[in-house]
């Protein structure tokens, strides 16, 4: 008990501390009066609003404790027959078979599965009555995919391409070698 | 990242904070909806009786009975009174009251043969 | 430990003394090289020596643009659009070729690498025409882009007032790529692949500067059954798809991934759709399978998805011509002829595109009603293990294990015909891992050197035994990773099952030496795409003649390989056909089912190495054709035997009961039971002279080949060939 004093004592505020305690618990149970450093600051407009406004303000300042899985399909709006039955893929775009680049590929995509589809017997345009068949969301990682499929109810799996390849060093020389049989003849 | 998830997780609330008061605001939603409803009636030529309402009422409610998050309880409360307020200033017509029955709607077939008869996924 | 005077240590043996050491130089060259560290645009990057600076750019992010280099090609370094700068250089370096040096420097948006790619794209435009509104590769054009991104923003081009653009002839390379020589940048990349993927060594270059020319030399058709493969290649519009010549245009279209199913790989393919209509099939990169390229089997096969469809139900009238009818009659129809026949009567066929849902569907139909008579059009013997056990049907080794393998034999199968994209593994194995290849069956040309060891079957029983002299014994007893490769057509021979057993042994035989103790030697290379996943789930292989003999009703799930037919089949027998082309099946056919495509579907089908990948619906089934399930699963009903499932995955947790590998989507499970199918065979001594040659497979090595309609084997090719007009 000494020992706490002695230590408390070399702090600043050492005339505020009673002289010795009786109590170890009260020290600990209390917040350590050194830490106030001034009375807290009271707003006016805290102080002169109404109850019902005072608790408003309250429900905005203050935070609650959720569980992590939400659902809102309830208020988003799409139609519980399009959010029971539709499955989401959740997949990395391939790159274009035809291009080199693959600036647009680095990302996460879902989309819904491919509806019936027919022609407009007007005009011939390809007519569909699936609203989310235009849907294409891009996400940066596929956690982020499913946290948004399970918010709002979709079933949904996870596509992973294997595109990993054994890095092999190119060699210009290769094509001269006389003992490889990556020597070409043709060029 | 371990394999754990957090079960919860702190969020700002929408309208309230606790279960109950969000059970507070939505008994109050439903008790504006009831007595809403001779109004509804009388200015609503729909041939609905009060009888049919309540239980559409009962139904809207019991349908999100199963909804525990705080926020979407709120959310829907919101909503609520948004469409109360629509009817009530007669934004809404005729068309958009009856609407809540589906009476125009052609109920697909549910069984495996018929669905796949009609040719609907 | 005490310590030893010098002159102790120095007193030992030389032997005891040099041995570590020597270990531990051998263990150094085992060991990857020390990295070197170089900067791109300031950020290090640890990579090997010997790596190119484009190759260590791709590392950290910063991809560098390029027209003639490509991953899966040698380096060319002639396009020129790869420089950059390297710090202390005095001229800006090509990227591609370009090993990098400890500590270097490379700035790969500095003005200098601007102001170069900047002229080179100048020198590139100068001759390349202006007619990217007609062109078909516009839109997903790699000189489009770059010029739009590294270009110069005006023209300094006057040449067109006097000599004008340079023009080439184009070339006729055959019905598939269409050449508009003018366009040719001469990146040389079309060469590059066919000289060393597809190993036809017919396209090169003539002339120099200005006079330059790709082509054939003589005009002759570029034969290769990779030959589409270069109109993803090219990075202009020089050659493009043929079929798909001004169809679309890459934005309007919408991707759908899938997987092919006209071969047993099943090669990861992109379906670009529009209006309801497969337009063209792109590869979509799979290292484990087709890494990026396409047989043109796959690629080209899609217009036959659009003819000679089946769109309606039909019934056979009184006259025995088939009526289009509703979806009730023909359903009813059918039901009341499998409810009259006694279920030992009753006679199910699986055809080469049926999927795995299809098909426990259909078995499952089949058993409740008491029968057992499941059948694929493709046979395996049943003798000893049979198809009990997964590891004596499927392609073990893995397709991308191939490349590791350092000696492979081929038993009776012409890969390049059966499984193109294998053999180009193969032929990637034997130009950059040395691997040797030897084929015992007929001299067939695969594109690469081999051993030609003969074509009796007996040559395998006497590797088996040991009692071979040839040197391709010495060669697998002496591999340390060696790869036997079995033709599954063979096995339909009423030897198969020797040849079976022999491969068997020769297999184990190896397997039991090598230190690699997951190295697997036995491969049995299917011809299809369904066949892996029928026997999975207990099918039984190859139709029998007995039991169509006493057949009343007959199930054909797309059997059109001409294994069921009316002589085969008794009088009264009642057909009934489902499927997605009207072929063979159907022309035999009371009650035909129309089915859906592998476009239209969502499906799992399980490939040769035995991994089960799903295609995804692009197009909705043409006319009244349902998904192929659906149609059992409703028939099962009338009849009185109801599946219970009704979703997709409600059949998909069927699926998992019977084979929780159907269900593994992308993965390979590994499959062990070499040892137990071999000593089952033995137990049963079916040991006996093998003297026949191995049959020939359908030499058709090419899709040129047939092109008559009845002689493709597979039916959407014969639908695509029948028509002239596609071609």
């Amino acid at each position: 008990m000494l020992k706490v004093i002695a230590t408390t004592a070399k702090t600043s505020f050492s005339r505020s501390l009673p002289a010795f305690s009786t109590c170890t618990t009260r020290l600990a149970g209390e917040i350590d009066p050194t830490c106030r450093k001034e009375a807290p600051k009271i707003d006016s407009d805290t102080v002169t609003a109404l109850p019902e406004e005072a608790k408003e303000k309250m429900v905005y300042e203050c935070t609650i404790c959720v569980p992590t899985k939400v659902d809102l399909s309830p208020i988003t709006g799409v139609p519980e027959e399009h959010v029971k039955t539709r499955r989401v893929r959740i997949y990395q775009p391939p790159k274009n078979a035809m291009q080199s680049g693959t600036n647009n590929i680095h990302h996460w995509e879902m989309e819904f599965d491919n509806r019936q589809r027919w022609e407009n017997p007007l005009m011939g345009w390809t007519s569909t009555g699936d609203p989310l068949s235009n849907l294409k969301l891009e996400f940066t990682s596929p956690n982020e995919a499913i946290e948004h499929c399970e918010k709002n109810g979709w079933s949904w799996y996870v596509d992973v391409p294997k595109i990993e390849k054994e890095f092999r060093p190119k060699n210009y020389g290769l094509n001269f070698s006389w003992n490889r049989r990556t020597r070409v003849s043709t060029k | 990242m371990c394999g754990m998830k957090p079960v919860c997780k702190i969020v700002k609330p929408l309208l309230t904070t606790n279960y109950y008061d969000a059970h507070v605001r939505v008994i109050g939603l439903y008790k504006a909806y009831y007595r809403f409803i001779p109004y509804l009636l009388r200015r609503f030529d729909i041939p609905k009786s009060e009888e049919d309402c309540r239980w559409k009422l009962r139904e809207m409610f019991y349908k999100n009975a199963c909804v525990t998050d705080i926020r979407v309880i709120d959310m829907l409360v919101i909503k609520g009174f948004m469409n109360l307020k629509e009817m009530t200033n007669n934004w809404q017509q005729k068309g958009h009251v009856i609407a809540n029955w589906n009476p125009s709607i052609e109920n697909k077939p549910c069984d495996f043969v018929g669905k796949f008869l009609a040719g609907v996924d | 430990m005490l310590r030893q005077p010098l002159s102790k240590a120095l007193a030992l043996s030389p032997c005891a003394r040099l041995a570590p050491v020597t270990g531990r130089r051998y263990a150094q060259v085992q060991a990857q090289p020390e990295k070197v560290e170089v900067f791109i645009d300031d950020k290090p990057v640890y990579v090997l020596p010997g790596t190119t600076v484009l190759q260590a750019a791709a590392l950290v992010g910063v991809e560098i643009p390029r027209f003639c280099y490509h991953e899966r090609l040698a380096v060319a370094g002639n396009c020129r659009m790869c420089l950059v700068e390297v710090e202390k250089s005095p001229k800006p370096v090509a990227a591609c070729a370009m090993p990098v040096m400890k500590g270097m420097r490379v700035k790969t948006t500095s003005d200098l690498t601007r102001k170069a790619r900047e002229g080179v794209m100048e020198f590139l435009l100068v001759n390349h025409p202006l007619d990217c509104p007609i062109c078909d590769q516009g839109g997903e054009c790699d000189l489009q882009d770059q010029s739009m991104a590294f270009g110069s923003d005006k023209s300094r081009f006057t040449d067109i007032h006097f000599s004008g653009k340079r023009a080439v002839e184009d070339k006729d390379v055959g019905p598939l790529i269409k050449t508009v020589m003018t366009r040719c940048i001469h990146c040389t990349r079309c060469i590059r692949f066919a000289s060393e993927v597809a190993g036809i060594d017919d396209l090169g270059t003539t002339g120099r500067g200005t006079d330059m020319q790709v082509g054939t030399y003589v005009e002759k058709m570029f034969l290769s059954e990779l030959s589409g493969n270069v109109i993803d290649l090219c990075p202009v519009g020089a050659l493009t798809s043929k079929p798909y010549s001004f169809a679309a245009r890459p934005w309007e279209t919408r991707r759908i991934d899938s997987i092919d199913v006209l071969d047993p790989l099943g090669s990861n393919i992109v379906v670009a759709t529009r209006t309801n209509e497969v337009l063209r099939i792109l590869p979509r990169t799979n290292e484990e399978i087709n890494e990026e390229w396409l047989a043109d089997k796959s690629r080209f096969a899609c217009d036959g998805l659009k003819r000679q469809r089946l769109v309606t139900p039909m019934v056979a009238d009184s006259r025995g011509n088939l009526t289009p009818v509703e979806w009730e009659d023909a359903i009813v129809a059918a039901a009341q002829a499998i409810r009259d026949c006694p279920p030992e009567k009753l006679v199910a066929v699986a055809g080469e595109m049926a999927d795995a849902e299809a098909l426990v569907s259909l078995k499952d139909l089949v058993n409740r009603l008491g029968g057992e008579h499941v059948y694929t059009e493709q046979s395996f013997p049943l003798a000893g293990a049979g198809t009990d056990l997964r590891s004596s049907y499927l392609f073990n080794t893995k397709i991308a294990n191939v490349e590791e393998s350092d000696f492979v034999l081929l038993i009776g199968t012409n890969v390049r015909f059966e499984a193109p994209l294998l053999n180009a593994r193969l032929r990637k194995a034997f130009i950059h891992k040395e691997t040797d290849v030897a084929l015992i069956g007929p001299n067939v040309d695969l594109t690469y050197e081999y051993m030609h060891v003969g074509d009796s079957a007996s040559i395998v029983k006497e590797l088996a035994s040991g009692t071979s002299n040839h040197e391709v014994l010495k060669r697998l007893q002496s591999a340390k990773r060696p790869v036997l490769i079995l033709g599954a057509d063979q096995l339909k021979t009423p030897e198969g099952a020797a040849l079976l057993a022999y491969t068997q042994e020769l297999a184990l035989k190896l397997q039991g030496k090598l230190e690699d103790k997951e190295w697997k030697v036995l491969n049995v290379l299917q011809r299809n795409a369904s066949q892996v996943a029928a026997l999975d789930m207990g099918y039984k292989p190859g139709v029998t003649a007995d039991a169509l003999k006493n057949a009343k009703v007959v199930y054909l799930l797309g059997a059109d390989g001409g294994q069921v037919t009316r002589e085969s089949l008794p009088k009264d027998c009642v057909v009934i056909y489902q499927g997605h082309h009207g072929d063979r099946g159907a022309s035999i056919a009371d009650v035909v089912f129309p089915g859906a495509a592998y476009t239209e579907k969502r499906a799992t089908f399980v490939n040769a190495e035995g991994r089960p990948q799903q295609t995804l619906v692009a197009v909705t089934p043409p006319g009244k054709a349902r998904e192929d399930w659906k149609i059992i699963r409703a028939l099962s009903e009338v009849v009185g035997a109801g599946l219970p499932y009704d979703t997709m995955d409600e059949v998909r947790e069927r699926l998992a009961d019977v084979s929780p590998t159907l269900v593994c989507y992308g993965e390979v499970q590994d499959n062990n039971y070499f040892a137990q199918a071999q000593a089952l065979t033995q137990a049963l001594h079916c040991y006996f002279a093998i003297k026949r040659r191995l049959i020939s497979p359908e030499c058709i090595p090419l899709l040129y080949g047939a092109l008559s309609d009845e002689g493709h084997p597979v039916v959407v090719l014969r639908a695509a060939l029948s028509d002239p007009v596609s071609m």
